[in-house]
């Protein structure tokens, strides 16, 4: 007896038989990247060739709504350089990059190898300390905002008790602290997943290299040194390039805590760039400084990328 | 006897390998650093989430008590009432849990789809296209906001929920294609071709033998999804102007007031808008860190 097929079951065997050989078989790879292609060249490439370019336009809300935009050639460039505030915000994100980096890689490391360990309560810290990294961007940033507040904030309180200041100091306020203050909540925010990283690929180390060095005497500096640090090299450079395009890239920390005040004295290049784009409305001006900012991410990512491929060829 | 048994406290210790990765000090003493060391780390880390909620109990007159007290004296919802009953707080969590759902869905179904032909398939570009998804992820979002700008501005899109979605696709997007190739490629295909030979479709095949085996994987990018554009900020903050259209973050760092700010309720939204992600979080926490770990450094 013949088995009966609606027409929607038809079509569909239609449908499908015509990936399964010849031409078909060989478009269909195509067919399913195609709406990724379509999607990263549009709301990606176009955007980063219009952003490249309008650094060498005079962008503004006035030439935007008339259409007539000309080219400028490296004006827009000379006019940051000429203002004061870049050559800030270019020493304060040296700093800002620098402390940040340092910090988290250090801290995350000492934490996954703290963490890497079969001891009892492990799970508990590993979860506490796990937080930072889960808790909402926004949020984090204006729980610190609050727990800075120069007249009833806790971290003056504590600090006080701890001996550390004699009086309630205003982090946030003074241009000599504000940039440190809000790269504490940053380095808070950032070193979990630093250590996150570096423990998956402690826990790759195999055992008994460990053992192997245990066996010989190898002391816990030693071990460390020579024996954990270059079998994880690569996931900890992985990590510092990541951390490094992360940090360059944290808009929040600064924006919801200073807004790069108190006198651009915790302003970075992100910042500024944000300022003459959306305060000013000179969006050449602003796209001047995050072409610079995107060399400089380039040059980062094309190490990153050498090193995963090194890597995926060990 | 029997009852006694019961409450016997459970002795089975799986017995672990110890390792030890730091220095090697005398063992009480080893300990005890350890131990230290682990608390004051705990603290550090957890400290702040303990201040907002703490903050978020506390009535108006102790928030703003100098000094500030380590442990509410009086608890007291005041401020989750006062910020749940305002209809503003509802509307920006609608607008966020719109948004969410349809960049999730979306970049799930693209992903996925890619991810897979770009694992499975030789075909021209499928060794490059995986790069320049990776590179596309780079992008400082600084260099990209000026064009999404211009362009939304252009099309009439600027103050537009929906006008944020191709805006947070190009955040996530190309991420997700290399994370979901990179669990993809961890599926045995031979399965794949058992399948095939034994007359499954191509569409069969995947969608009931690779697609039920790649399912952490899924789970892993859609709520890493979820958690990104739940928490954005500067693009909600920089294409969102009229008030009705904000999302939670956003509305949030609305409640800073020029002279004043309400801090109670305040942290109050904080918890409410941390609380699914934390929840989110503990039920993932295996596949999500697995998912970081093994996706981002192995690709």
């Amino acid at each position: 007896m013949m088995k009966r097929t609606s027409p929607r079951q038809e079509l569909k065997k239609t449908w499908s038989s015509m990936f399964e050989t010849g031409r078909g078989a060989r478009i269909y790879p195509y067919l399913m990247v195609l709406p990724a292609v379509l999607v990263v060249v549009g709301v990606v490439v176009y955007p980063l060739v219009y952003g490249i370019l309008s650094a060498f336009y005079d962008v503004t809300l006035r030439t935007l709504g008339s259409g007539k935009m000309n080219f400028v050639g490296l004006r827009n460039f000379e006019r940051v350089f000429a203002d004061p505030v870049f050559l800030q915000a270019s020493w304060n994100t040296l700093v800002w990059v620098v402390l940040n980096v340092v910090a988290q890689l250090g801290l995350g490391l000492a934490l996954a190898l703290l963490l890497h360990r079969a001891i009892p309560g492990i799970g508990f810290f590993r979860s506490g300390i796990l937080v930072p990294w889960v808790v909402p961007s926004v949020v984090a940033v204006l729980t610190w905002r609050w727990m800075y507040d120069p007249s009833v904030g806790i971290a003056n309180e504590l600090l006080l008790r701890l001996g550390i200041i004699d009086d309630y100091h205003p982090w946030l306020g003074d241009t000599a602290t504000s940039l440190y203050a809000v790269t504490i909540e940053s380095i808070w925010k950032g070193t979990p997943f630093v250590m996150l990283l570096l423990l998956a690929a402690l826990q790759l180390v195999p055992r008994s290299i460990l053992e192997a060095a245990s066996m010989d005497g190898a002391s816990g500096w030693r071990k460390l040194w020579h024996v954990i640090l270059p079998q994880i090299r690569v996931s900890f450079a992985i990590a510092a390039v990541l951390t490094f395009i992360l940090t360059v890239n944290n808009f929040n920390a600064i924006w919801l805590m200073t807004e790069g005040g108190p006198l651009n004295s915790s302003e970075i290049l992100f910042t500024l760039a944000y300022k003459y784009g959306f305060k000013r409305f000179d969006l050449g001006m602003a796209s001047a400084v995050a072409t610079m900012l995107f060399v400089g991410l380039v040059i980062a990512t094309t190490i990153y990328l050498k090193l995963i491929q090194a890597r995926e060829g060990d | 006897m029997q009852i006694a048994s019961i409450h016997e406290r459970p002795t089975k210790r799986v017995a672990m390998p110890r390792i030890r990765s730091g220095l090697s000090l005398p063992k009480p003493l080893g300990k005890f650093l350890t131990y230290a060391t682990l608390w004051v780390a705990f603290v550090w880390s957890v400290f702040p989430f303990y201040w907002m909620i703490a903050t978020s109990i506390r009535g108006k007159d102790e928030i703003f008590q100098r000094p500030p007290n380590l442990v509410p004296h009086a608890i007291t919802f005041q401020n989750y009432i006062d910020l749940l009953v305002g209809a503003q707080f509802w509307r920006f969590a609608l607008n966020s849990l719109i948004l969410t759902i349809s960049v999730t869905i979306i970049s799930v179904l693209i992903s996925v789809t890619a991810g897979y032909a770009m694992a499975r398939h030789r075909f021209k570009g499928s060794v490059m296209l995986p790069l320049f998804m990776l590179y596309g992820q780079m992008f400082p979002p600084v260099l990209l906001l000026i064009p999404f700008y211009v362009q939304l501005r252009y099309l009439g899109w600027l103050d537009s929920l929906y006008g944020l979605i191709p805006v947070y696709l190009s955040y996530m997007l190309p991420l997700c294609v290399w994370l979901m190739r990179g669990f993809f490629s961890q599926v045995p295909f031979s399965l794949e071709d058992a399948a095939r030979m034994d007359g499954c479709t191509r569409w069969q095949a995947f969608w009931k033998v690779i697609l039920p085996m790649a399912r952490p994987g899924i789970v892993a990018v859609a709520t890493w999804v979820m958690i990104h554009t739940w928490n954005e900020f500067l693009y909600a903050s920089t294409f969102i102007l009229s008030e009705k259209k904000r999302t939670l973050p956003l509305g949030l760092s609305g409640l800073i007031g020029q002279y004043t700010t309400d801090w109670g309720v305040l942290m109050a939204g904080g918890v409410i808008t941390a609380a699914p992600i934390l929840i989110v979080f503990f039920f993932l926490q295996r596949h999500l860190v697995s998912g970081v770990g093994g996706g981002a450094v192995k690709g």
